[in-house]
């Protein structure tokens, strides 16, 4: 439908009620921990009075409410610290900025109930996961890591790509369609080591989100999920110091006032050192070669005064791997976001962020006559503008977004003996820019909305030169795009509608709707996701992808928010996906897009899911019901066939046990269907080799995943200021061979029979952490 | 190459599985070759078997097949052996040549243009160091044609045993160059110590150029290479030359080989 037949009608929904607003006082501030004066995100704030309405802070800590003059109750709390209750007159506009204690510093039975919160069943926003890393021993410990992108994993909803692998899918999508943003600033890789770690160093993150669904307005460009993760403000209080060394990565952060408070800085380093090691083994293979990652978190922030703050923060991050002689890679991102949280009015938040974010990779063959060196850079500036608009039932959401991309796809040199010859392909340019507006709506007591609209219009920029293809594969025509042209333009309208209906406190159920469309996109042909995969942007060929989700969710609180019980089913539709002729070439190759096969996906599940959020035993059982296809004309018949990461079950346990004071156990148990692949239905003799035959795509079953990792952290003794502890994990404790490949052999007994062969990679791994503070 | 490494810095291992496919009705192969000597030149026609069945692959008998050139020659090939049908012949380059199969009421067709010849210099053997061990790998020498596209496919051969690997190169990326092209040997049986040359080993390597179709059709084979799941790209059949669904290819090539003897 055009978009100006019923934009009207959403604005008018939309601004309904707010000239009613009359002999109203606000009631704004902002929330901080009072040991460390980080402010406090999705803290509830709740005013109780003749009528009671509530809050939750935002992104910067910031929370405003507006009810009529009279005497009230304000109660602030968040999970993990103890709560404040203070009684108001509310007689004119009023700033309460409160700071909360940890619990942590308390007995643990004093975190009582009052604030053990019920937002999970109220707000209207469903399919999100927040994991917040402060928050008491919520988190299990893998490789002496409190992992964020691992933990997320073992959520329902989102499985892992698997052991040497980077990415993870959620509901179906791709390892692509997840937009992984740090500080706002994108970025496009988001693992080390093979996927053994993430990018998010612990120590350095305060918040993490996830949106598996229902996304808010203001997140686009990607169809599958949002990972929304915040960095750590610093300390604006005192200097403090903590790390941990370990047998495979070492840590050091520092963090501390630049003006006490007012304003903080936190730098954090991490860093592997497996090839150290290595280079002790006396076999040359092994000492030869190079395996490590380090990365860089950087952030500052300085209250100019009541209404001005400013924040930069940057990430820098890169692997390295090598083989003497042999080949050498390297990949990283770099991120930076400036950012000015502006006050306008009490009612009137708003947040300026200026972004820049790059991810690139080397790769050199070594080999004389092959010597070659490739690089390859995705590099974005994003312009962001946000304001939060805080009204008596409604908070209003609105702003605009735009983003200038660069592609280099590759770029290759090479040495006078080298024969390959020097190739620097065509760069890419693009403009992303959207405009949004969302509201979230208490209409009554028991119902709550939040639905908006995003703008996304794409332009893919010259100069260039851009071809069209048949079916061949052949060149029809070859346009040329000069500096500065608009080649071509897409505008896709983004509809965002959630709603929650609570039959008590502790019962809800949600439902949503959302499209989300997506303009760059990886390309690659592999069964597996490396950090060589190109990114493409939407072109004359490729058309912005789509997805549309509606999903449905019964929501439970039991035993005083004790438990949380949930149930949500999903089905979504995916357009214009993106699949691979026979025999692509997709590296180096100017007309890639001639490889390219257009098709459509459809994916759909049910996840339950049951948290203890406290006492001495707490943690969660996930469980994931899933079928994620695709469809291709040229592919599989025209027929739909299981996407690879299509996984009909999907189980997650994890405990984490406090003993007493000193000992904490963690453990986390997988298991998940195999990944949809191809097996040969037949063989045949080409060129005196076997060569197998192929029906269905995808239709048959790797062996299944099944994982048990265990950990346990000793808290030293106190001894004033300074804390230690041990934590000692073991990785795959069942040890268990899962599965990474499989290989169709000659049978070693019998040459003339061919057997699979599966290869896995990791055994069981031991691990030791110390960990200190100061 | 992720893969390597990883296997070879973690304690990976590997076992034998069994899996759970459905055998597919037999399906006619045809593998037609015409190159530039005067020999019999040959096209095969056989049957595939099931994943599980013992490599033993039958012939089709009784097939009419002829190929005719673009300036007009018709060949009739007889049936020499089971499966196996001839005609003494000698491709040209430049020409191009329809192969038509008639078999089980069916008629299968296919066209390949024999590429020019692009001289195989020499080969012989290069020694590079693989996670600090010297290894021994065949190469082929020659120097690519500057500003046309040239595809190139070798066999190679250890003591008469064929490299279980399928060697397709193109100059995308190294037009006009001097080239040295290293053939890593795979031996039939699966274990690593047999793929190594050694001294006095007999190398045997045959270089043919071809056409883009057959390129295409080899690059796919030599893609799945492992040959299984998350390796490479995901298997498919090879886009076949030949029309009517019959598995296999038909390419008219240029021939050559030359031999030597590992030092």
């Amino acid at each position: 439908m055009p978009i100006k037949h019923y934009l009207p009608f959403f604005l008018l929904f939309f601004f309904y009620n707010f000239a009613a607003a009359q002999n109203k006082f606000n009631l704004s501030g902002t929330i901080r921990d009072a040991n460390t004066g980080e402010t406090l995100i999705g803290a509830t704030v709740k005013l109780v009075g003749k009528t009671s309405v509530g809050t939750l802070t935002n992104s910067y800590g910031y929370y405003a409410l507006t009810q009529p003059e009279g005497e009230y109750t304000v109660v602030v709390s968040y999970t993990g610290y103890v709560s404040i209750t203070r009684t108001i007159t509310l007689n004119k506009d009023i700033k309460l900025n409160e700071e909360l204690k940890s619990a942590n510093d308390l007995d643990e039975v004093t975190v009582s109930a009052a604030n053990r919160k019920n937002e999970n069943v109220r707000s209207a926003q469903m399919g999100l996961e927040r994991v917040d890393m402060k928050s008491l021993n919520s988190i299990p410990v893998l490789l002496g890591e409190k992992d964020i992108l691992k933990t997320i994993q073992l959520l329902p909803g989102v499985k892992s790509g698997g052991e040497g692998n980077t990415g993870f899918y959620v509901r179906g999508g791709a390892a692509d369609q997840n937009l992984i943003i740090l500080d706002e600033a994108v970025v496009y890789n988001s693992s080390h080591l093979l996927g053994f770690f993430s990018t998010f160093n612990a120590d350095a993150i305060k918040d993490v989100s996830l949106y598996k669904g229902g996304m808010p307005a203001q997140y686009g460009g990607r169809l599958s999920s949002v990972l929304d993760v915040k960095m750590d403000d610093g300390n604006n209080k005192e200097f403090k110091f903590q790390g941990g060394i370990g047998l495979i990565a070492s840590r050091f952060k520092a963090e501390g006032p630049i003006v006490k408070d007012k304003g903080s800085f936190m730098v954090s380093f991490r860093r592997t050192y497996i090839d150290l090691f290595l280079r002790l083994s006396p076999d040359s293979a092994i000492n030869g070669s190079t395996l490590n990652f380090y990365d860089i978190n950087a952030k500052a922030n300085y209250k100019i005064d009541d209404k001005n703050t400013i924040y930069l923060s940057g990430y820098f991050g890169k692997d390295n791997i090598g083989v003497k002689d042999l080949f050498e890679n390297n990949w990283g991102n770099v991120t930076t976001t400036l950012r000015l949280n502006h006050i306008f009015s009490d009612r009137l938040f708003s947040n300026t962020s200026l972004i820049y974010n790059n991810y690139n990779y080397t790769v050199r063959l070594l080999n004389d006559v092959t010597n070659f060196k490739a690089t390859s850079l995705v590099r974005d500036f994003n312009f962001k503008q946000d304001f939060q608009y805080f009204s008596n039932k409604h908070t209003i959401r609105f702003g605009l977004n735009t983003t200038h991309h660069r592609i280099s796809p590759i770029d290759i040199t090479t040495t006078q003996e080298s024969q390959v010859n020097p190739l620097t392909q065509q760069k890419r340019y693009g403009l992303e820019t959207a405009a949004y507006i969302s509201d979230e709506w208490a209409v009554t007591e028991k119902l709550n909305f939040l639905y908006g609209l995003r703008l996304a219009a794409f332009s893919l920029l010259g100069p260039g030169n851009f071809s069209t293809y048949d079916n061949a594969g052949n060149i029809l025509a070859t346009d040329r795009a000069e500096s500065g042209k608009f080649y071509k333009n897409y505008l896709n309208l983004e509809p965002r509608f959630s709603l929650s209906y609570l039959f008590n406190d502790e019962n809800s159920v949600k439902a949503s709707y959302n499209r989300n469309t997506q303009n760059i996109h990886i390309l690659t042909n592999a069964t597996s996701s490396s950090p060589t995969d190109q990114y493409v942007l939407s072109s004359n060929n490729i058309k912005p992808e789509i997805a549309d989700q509606v999903s449905l969710g019964y929501f439970k609180n039991l035993e005083d928010n004790n438990y949380e019980l949930s149930g949500e089913v999903y089905y979504k539709w995916l357009q214009n996906q993106i699949d691979y002729k026979n025999a692509a070439q997709l590296l180096a190759n100017s007309n890639i897009e001639s490889e390219l096969l257009y098709g459509s996906g459809r994916a759909y599940g049910l996840e339950l899911f049951l948290k203890k959020k406290f006492g001495k035993l707490n943690g969660w059982v996930g469980y994931t019901l899933s079928r994620t296809e695709r469809k291709f004309a040229e592919l599989n018949n025209g027929n739909y066939f299981p996407a690879r990461q299509d996984r009909t079950h999907d189980i997650s346990v994890v405990g984490i046990y406090n003993l007493n004071k000193r000992w904490t156990f963690s453990s986390s148990f997988i298991y998940s269907t195999g990944n949809a692949v191809t097996f040969p239905a037949g063989k045949y003799a080409i060129n005196n080799q076997t060569v197998f035959y192929y029906t269905e795509r995808n239709a048959g079953r790797m062996p299944y995943n099944m994982r048990l990792d265990l950990s346990a952290t000793l808290e030293g003794k106190n001894k004033g200021r300074f804390q230690s502890s041990w934590n000692f994990g073991i990785y795959n404790a069942l040890a268990r061979k899962n599965p990474y490949s499989i290989e169709f052999i000659n049978d070693p007994n019998d040459p003339s029979r061919t057997v699979a062969e599966q290869t896995s990679l990791f055994g069981l791994i031991p691990s030791i952490t110390w960990n200190f503070k100061f | 190459m992720y893969f390597s490494i990883a296997s070879i810095l973690f304690s990976s291992c590997k076992k034998i599985i069994e899996i759970d496919t459905n055998n597919a009705e037999p399906q006619l192969v045809i593998e037609g070759k015409i190159d530039n000597r005067l020999l019999a030149q040959q096209i095969k026609i056989s049957k595939s078997i099931a994943y599980d069945g013992q490599n033993k692959y039958p012939s089709v008998s009784g097939a009419v097949v002829t190929v005719s050139d673009s300036r007009g020659n018709i060949y009739n090939f007889a049936e020499t052996q089971p499966g196996i049908y001839a005609f003494g012949m000698r491709g040209v380059p430049g020409v191009t040549y329809t192969m038509k199969v008639v078999v089980e009421g069916k008629t299968y067709t296919a066209t390949s243009k024999m590429p020019a010849i692009v001289k195989l210099d020499s080969i012989g053997i290069v020694s590079n160091n693989f996670f600090g061990n010297e290894r021994k790998t065949a190469a082929a020498y020659l120097v690519d044609p500057k500003s046309e596209t040239n595809f190139y496919h070798f066999n190679l051969y250890v003591n008469d045993n064929a490299s279980q690997r399928f060697y397709v190169s193109n100059d995308r990326l190294t037009d006009g160059n001097q080239l040295r092209i290293q053939l890593f040997f795979k031996s039939g049986n699966d274990n690593n110590d047999s793929d190594e040359l050694n001294s006095k080993d007999k190398v045997k390597v045959e270089m043919e150029t071809i056409d883009s179709n057959i390129f295409d059709y080899w690059y796919a084979l030599s893609e799945q290479s492992g040959r299984g799941p998350n390796q490479g790209t995901t298997p498919a059949n090879p886009t076949t030359n030949i029309s009517n669904n019959a598995l296999g290819y038909f390419s008219a090539h240029t021939y050559q080989a030359l031999n030597i003897i590992v030092p």
